[in-house]
């Protein structure tokens, strides 16, 4: 039972992140907003396992969040699964303290990719006269959840990437 | 032989990895299309333990007085005019469900909330949601346990609303944040800041007069017709009780 946990951790960790999706506790967020949980999970976990994998995951990682939110006619697949495909080519960096750093701005990177995308079929949805008002607060909010997720990467992706690693090697 | 065995064994279905694979996204799709009511029956479960408790109940009591004041001083001025106009929308009030917030999710693209209530309890589709303050949202999809709502902050959001003051319809549309907008289709519409912001008796989604907000700004630049940011009465971010209104607009 242990051995199943430490080599599965990485698994149990995946199924956590729709629940951190869901939960959106306010604490670790700023002013409602919160960092862009998937990416946390995504990244380490395609450092390790390469870019097609990291390519699926990102699937099935889009598929499950789409499932939870409401808007029907958008998705979050395009910017997991190019993410995932591009954290998958990504190499660890030989000094500690700068790949602590490239962990929070290359998520923070992820994050304007995804928000980007996911803003642009908002506005290709609701193109219309009253488009410009959707501006300044989708902006907002993408700048808002690069920064958190910026802002707590390093801490988040460096622990999972090691207890990844570890999982992997037993 | 030894060729045709070969060549066998490097097909895609041949490897157990593959199958694992495109079950768990055969699986997924399943959730996808199923949108996530499994997933959310789980959280369901998992999230019980930390639910709001029953300490809460005095203060909504106090914020249900304040809206109900509010109501009834609506519901006696469209009863005047009602009874002047006899061709207006008719709501058939029916009993509510109260609801725990099990889930928020009040910043960013997805704003939206998921109630411990679910299609067992006799939620519907397209039921109205109140909390303490006036109009949250509608239920915008049912689990067995829970029902998850789509708020009026949401890019998704587009709701018939009424200016109490001038008495003209607008369109309130969610534009992601806190404030969302409404638009009047006339350049000359009588409307200031202060103005009171409720449901619209012509509106086919939600029952008559039921408060949403007040004007917060307006906005002068747009010439053909006026937009003003509201400020929502009742607070998602901090609500954890609300009721579901069984009614049936006729």
């Amino acid at each position: 039972m242990n051995k199943f946990f430490t080599k599965k951790f990485s698994i149990i960790i995946f199924i956590f992140v729709p629940i951190m999706f869901l939960w959106h506790p306010n604490w670790l967020g700023f002013v409602g907003f919160q960092p862009y949980w998937p990416l946390f999970w995504l990244l380490p976990w395609s450092m390790i396992n390469g870019s097609i994998n990291g390519l699926i995951l990102g699937l099935f990682l889009g598929l499950i969040l789409d499932s939870l939110t409401l808007d029907n006619n958008f998705t979050q697949i395009p910017g997991l699964m190019l993410c995932g495909f591009w954290f998958g080519r990504i190499k660890l960096h030989s000094d500690f303290l700068v790949g602590h750093f490239r962990y929070g701005f290359i998520c923070a990177l992820g994050s304007f990719l995804c928000g980007t995308l996911y803003f642009s079929q908002i506005l290709f949805k609701n193109f219309s006269d009253s488009t410009f008002l959707l501006f300044i607060p989708s902006i907002q909010n993408i700048l808002a959840e690069v920064f958190l997720t910026g802002f707590f990467a390093p801490l988040i992706c460096s622990q999972l990437f090691r207890i990844f690693k570890f999982s992997g090697r037993n | 032989m030894l060729n045709i065995r070969r060549i066998s064994t490097s097909r895609w279905w041949s490897k157990k990895k593959n199958w694992i694979l495109f079950i768990v996204f055969i699986f997924l799709v399943f959730v996808r299309i199923s949108k996530g009511s499994i997933y959310k029956d789980f959280y369901y479960f998992i999230s019980k333990p930390f639910w709001p408790g029953p300490y809460q109940k005095e203060i909504i009591l106090k914020s249900i007085e304040q809206e109900s004041l509010i109501k009834l001083n609506l519901l006696k001025n469209d009863n005047i005019r009602l009874r002047e106009i006899l061709s207006l929308q008719k709501s058939l009030d029916n009993d509510n469900i109260s609801a725990a917030v099990i889930s928020r999710k009040t910043g960013s693209w997805w704003r939206q909330i998921i109630l411990n209530k679910g299609s067992k309890d006799g939620v519907e589709i397209g039921s109205t949601v109140i909390g303490p303050g006036g109009l949250l949202g509608r239920v915008n999809n049912t689990s067995l346990f829970t029902s998850s709502v789509i708020l009026l902050t949401s890019p998704e959001s587009k709701v018939g609303v009424w200016l109490d003051r001038t008495q003209i319809n607008g369109l309130m549309i969610g534009l992601g944040d806190e404030y969302p907008s409404l638009i009047l289709y006339s350049k000359d519409a009588d409307i200031k800041v202060g103005d009171f912001v409720s449901s619209s008796p012509a509106s086919t989604l939600f029952p008559p007069n039921i408060p949403i907000g007040i004007v917060q700004s307006i906005d002068k630049s747009s010439q053909a017709k006026k937009i003003a940011k509201i400020s929502l009465l009742a607070k998602p971010q901090v609500i954890d009780w609300v009721q579901i209104l069984r009614v049936k607009i006729e």
